[in-house]
């Protein structure tokens, strides 16, 4: 909600500056960005009183001397006819209508009604409908005008629970369906109640002569209505958050004095319902009680004095809340007023102390295992849960987000089998990803969870000398993970890839097991990886095809073996993403030594070229043709 | 030229892999309060309307529980839970006063874009005595993001709101470029929710406090997409070793 500074300081006694007031609103929890001389408001749901000019003023004349002297009728007016019935006072317990008739349209504004349009830069409507604007903006209470000329008939509040068309006075045909809120005149829908009104009985730039509707409405009986008909609605915003029950004479007065500033009334009569009195909340003044809640020391009096200055009053050790205040109902509720009066940033801290807790020995197992597969170079991946297929134990999302998440995944290893094949698409030769989640299904009705770990791995074995050119197989896994943890059985199978889109032959190797009740014999594995010390600064990846070469390096010097290493290790090309030596034999008879080294280039803007590629090999070719005892064959 | 008999292979590197950096920010968080004192209790992602809003002071006319906030499951019979918070819940039933624990775990909510995922993670904690009080909160506040963002990390507590404390608070902290960026939410566990817990909330008072971990680790991490969290990108992955 956009409310204007101007607005405000012409209210405020101290005249501060927009930056203080822009403080004093955070330190009462009312976010904003300030947008020149505007504060752009996002206001808490609890905090529907604050949804006007009146409502900020109230909150802040905890800080300044505010006058709220916004001039309104005074004198006594007609009872309104009018033949109404309210058929669901639960609803909507009071109501108030107003008939009001003019003698001239005004051209212009003047006053608090034209600064409204200007400096919040909104567009005009009609007379009518341009003032319950400004009303709901000054005091929070949406009203709505009626044409009057259009009125003829029996006109009824209810909650119908049929289907009825509706067409809103912004020409948008909408169906009603299910339970609604409604006014409806002879049997006819003409507004959704506290959310828009109808075309058939709306004000229109010639209307001299209208009907408004001031309520109150039990915010249950309008919350997601404008999200169901996609309006977007001020009023509804409000109704939602729940307005001042006690407002409505005050309102009405307020609206007559507008019209009267701008127009002769001609003809004027109101009507007040009140189906259920306004309940007022009282809670026993417990000072002690509420320095417990914020750990302060504060003294009667003072505690007092803030809730005089928030709109409180205090008889008989007992404070009434304001009827604006529908959030207020404890004594934990009256402490985070004084905490917010206070500042939070001023309460001091407490030295807090906590028992020592222990952590439960299902993480211990869990965290060990996620360590040996990391020695074992496998990638940690977490999938989201929705996906399409579904089986007898599938459980089904009521309200997916699509047709592809439909339903909850009763197993892991699908997920890593899309994140291996997206991989693979991404040149990646070694993939060993793991997940730990928990999977749920439904079974006779009941739904099961069931704590699991997934493994999936393909392609090479690693990228070190010693296992790159073996390729990842049953065999290779099942004797890592029966080394290392005996008694548990990784039932390793290899997976089909029949039904994926790729031309990749390498066996996928995967498993899935229960490790609710896992064996703490992983506890006794002493593993080498280390979580990481601090937090890596990342950098973004490249979705561009990488480009590799192979070179091997015949060495007959063997001292002349670790600089040949530290230098292309030491390489500082942007291009060099990674390298790692693939091959390594010391060949004895022939007192030689061949080491071959894999060089991996990607580019994080442009896909590279083989001129770029061919430019560093040359480089490191050159270096190496330097260095005596080393030669590169095929080359030389 | 005479060679050495003497031949050290160049090291073999091992390949290893890697946390996933939520999991990893998950459990540095987690460890951290463990080791101020708090108990580790575990829950379960399919919940109860009852558990995840009836208990927490939600009340049914809250806009969280429509349909296009929440994903409800098994012909709406339960939901797969908005927050951590139904876990506090369950620990509270299960056990008497004072307690201090905490919970991390994945949550669901019905968004999908740019900066909302429909899956994420939260770690929350609970801590229940006699004379808990919100400077006591502030403390506990402060320690934790000492611990995550150094000493000189500048705090800024808000009020706000949420149903399940009163008062409650928003924490933002200062970054570099010197804005202020929202981190965790907390306050005092409201008494309603005590008493729905059978916890006499004349004698007990607690407090509570939820952080959202990909923010943290966006922020640690320097990551700006969210979404890249969950590609499964090696290249991604690789890096937090």
């Amino acid at each position: 909600m956009k409310i204007a500074y101007t607005h405000l300081l012409s209210h405020i006694q101290e005249k501060p500056s927009i930056e203080m007031v822009s403080d004093k609103l955070f330190q009462l929890g009312h976010e904003h960005e300030v947008e020149g001389n505007v504060f752009n408001m996002e206001f808490t749901p609890n905090r529907g009183d604050c949804l006007s000019i009146n409502g900020l003023l109230r909150d802040l004349a905890v800080f300044y001397t505010v006058n709220l002297d916004q001039k309104k009728y005074t004198e006594s007016i007609d009872k309104l006819k009018i033949d109404f019935e309210n058929l669901s006072q639960d609803i909507c317990p009071q109501i108030s209508f107003l008939k009001l008739e003019i003698d001239k349209i005004p051209d212009t504004y003047k006053g608090c009604l034209n600064s409204y349009f200007l400096d919040l830069n909104i567009n005009k409507n009609n007379f009518f409908t341009d003032i319950s604007n400004y009303i709901s903006y000054e005091t929070g209470q949406p009203t709505h005008c009626y044409d009057a000329s259009k009125m003829n008939g029996k006109l009824t509040f209810q909650e119908l629970d049929s289907y009825q068309e509706f067409e809103t006075l912004l020409d948008k045909k909408i169906n009603l369906t299910k339970k609604n809120s409604v006014f409806l005149l002879d049997n006819q829908v003409i507004n959704l109640a506290g959310v828009i009104g109808g075309k058939r009985t709306s004000c229109t730039s010639e209307t001299k002569s209208v009907f408004i509707e001031c309520a109150f409405f039990k915010p249950e009986a309008i919350i997601g209505k404008s999200l169901k008909y996609d309006i977007q609605s001020e009023a509804s915003h409000k109704f939602e958050r729940s307005v001042d029950p006690a407002c409505h004479e005050t309102v009405m007065r307020r609206f007559i004095n507008l019209v009267s500033e701008h127009s002769n009334i001609k003809e004027m009569s109101l009507v007040s319902y009140k189906f259920e009195n306004i309940t007022t909340h009282r809670i026993p003044v417990n000072v002690s009680k509420i320095n417990q809640i914020i750990g302060i020391n504060i003294s009667e009096d003072q505690y007092l004095s803030y809730l005089l200055k928030l709109g409180f009053t205090i008889n008989d050790a007992l404070i009434t809340v304001p009827s604006h205040r529908s959030d207020i109902k404890t004594q934990n509720d009256l402490a985070e007023e004084l905490a917010r009066a206070i500042g939070y940033n001023n309460i001091p801290k407490i030295e807090l102390t906590i028992p020592k807790g222990r952590a439960s020995n299902n993480y211990e197992i869990e965290n060990k295992l996620r360590f040996f597969l990391l020695d074992q170079g496998f990638y940690e991946v977490i999938n989201p849960p929705f996906v399409n297929i579904s089986s007898d134990e599938s459980i089904k999302v009521d309200n997916p987000l699509d047709s592809n998440r439909e339903y909850l995944r009763t197993n892991i290893i699908n997920s890593l089998l899309d994140n291996l094949i997206f991989n693979e698409r991404r040149q990646k030769d070694s993939i060993k990803l793991f997940e730990i989640s928990d999977v749920y299904t439904s079974i006779n009705n009941k739904t099961h969870r069931v704590r699991r770990l997934s493994i999936i791995a393909s392609g090479r074995a690693g990228h070190n000398y010693e296992n790159f050119s073996t390729k990842i197989n049953i065999k290779h896994l099942t004797k890592i993970f029966h080394e290392a943890l005996p008694s548990e059985n990784f039932d390793f199978q290899i997976l089909t890839r029949d039904s994926l889109n790729t031309k990749i032959k390498n066996e996928i190797i995967g498993c899935e097991i229960d490790i609710s009740n896992f064996s703490s014999e992983v506890l006794d594995y002493k593993e080498t990886s280390k979580s990481p010390g601090n937090f890596i600064q990342y950098q973004p990846i490249s979705e561009l095809p990488c480009s590799k070469r192979d070179l091997s390096f015949s060495i007959k010097d063997f001292t002349k073996c670790k600089s040949l290493e530290d230098y292309i290790f030491g390489l500082k090309e942007e291009l060099l993403k990674e390298v790692f030596i693939f091959d390594y034999f010391n060949n004895e008879q022939n007192a030689e030594i061949k080491i071959g080294f894999r060089f991996i280039f990607q580019s994080t803007d442009l896909t590279i070229t083989e001129a770029q590629v061919s430019n560093i090999m040359s480089v490191i070719i050159d270096h190496a043709n330097k260095i005596e005892g080393i030669s590169i064959p095929g080359l030389n | 030229m005479s060679a050495s008999k003497d031949i050290t292979p160049p090291e073999l590197i091992k390949d290893r892999g890697s946390l996933h950096p939520i999991n990893h920010m998950k459990d540095s968080i987690m460890n951290l309060l463990v080791s101020f004192g708090f108990e580790i209790v575990d829950g379960p992602e399919i919940e109860t309307e009852e558990f995840n809003f009836d208990m927490l002071n939600i009340k049914k006319s809250h806009p969280a529980r429509q349909m296009h906030d929440t994903f409800y499951v098994e012909n709406k019979l339960n939901l797969l839970r908005t927050h951590t918070s139904p876990v506090q819940i369950r620990g509270m039933l299960e056990r008497k006063p004072p307690l201090a624990f905490i919970s991390g775990g994945k949550v669901y909510r019905k968004d999908d874009d740019a900066t909302h995922l429909p899956m994420f993670h939260q770690v929350e904690g609970i801590l229940v005595d006699e004379n808990v009080s919100f400077a006591q909160l502030k403390d506990l506040i402060y320690k934790i993001l000492y611990s995550l963002f150094g000493k000189d990390v500048e705090l800024r507590f808000r009020p706000s709101y949420f149903p399940f404390t009163e008062p409650s608070a928003e924490v933002d902290i200062l970054s570099r470029e010197g804005k202020w960026l929202e981190i965790l939410g907390c306050g005092l566990v409201n008494p309603v929710v005590l008493e729905n817990c059978n916890i006499d909330s004349s004698k007990y008072s607690g407090l509570a406090f939820g952080l959202g971990i990909e923010r943290i680790a966006m922020l640690k991490h320097g990551v700006t997409d969210i979404r890249e969290f969950y590609k499964s990108n090696l290249d991604f992955l690789s890096q937090f070793k």
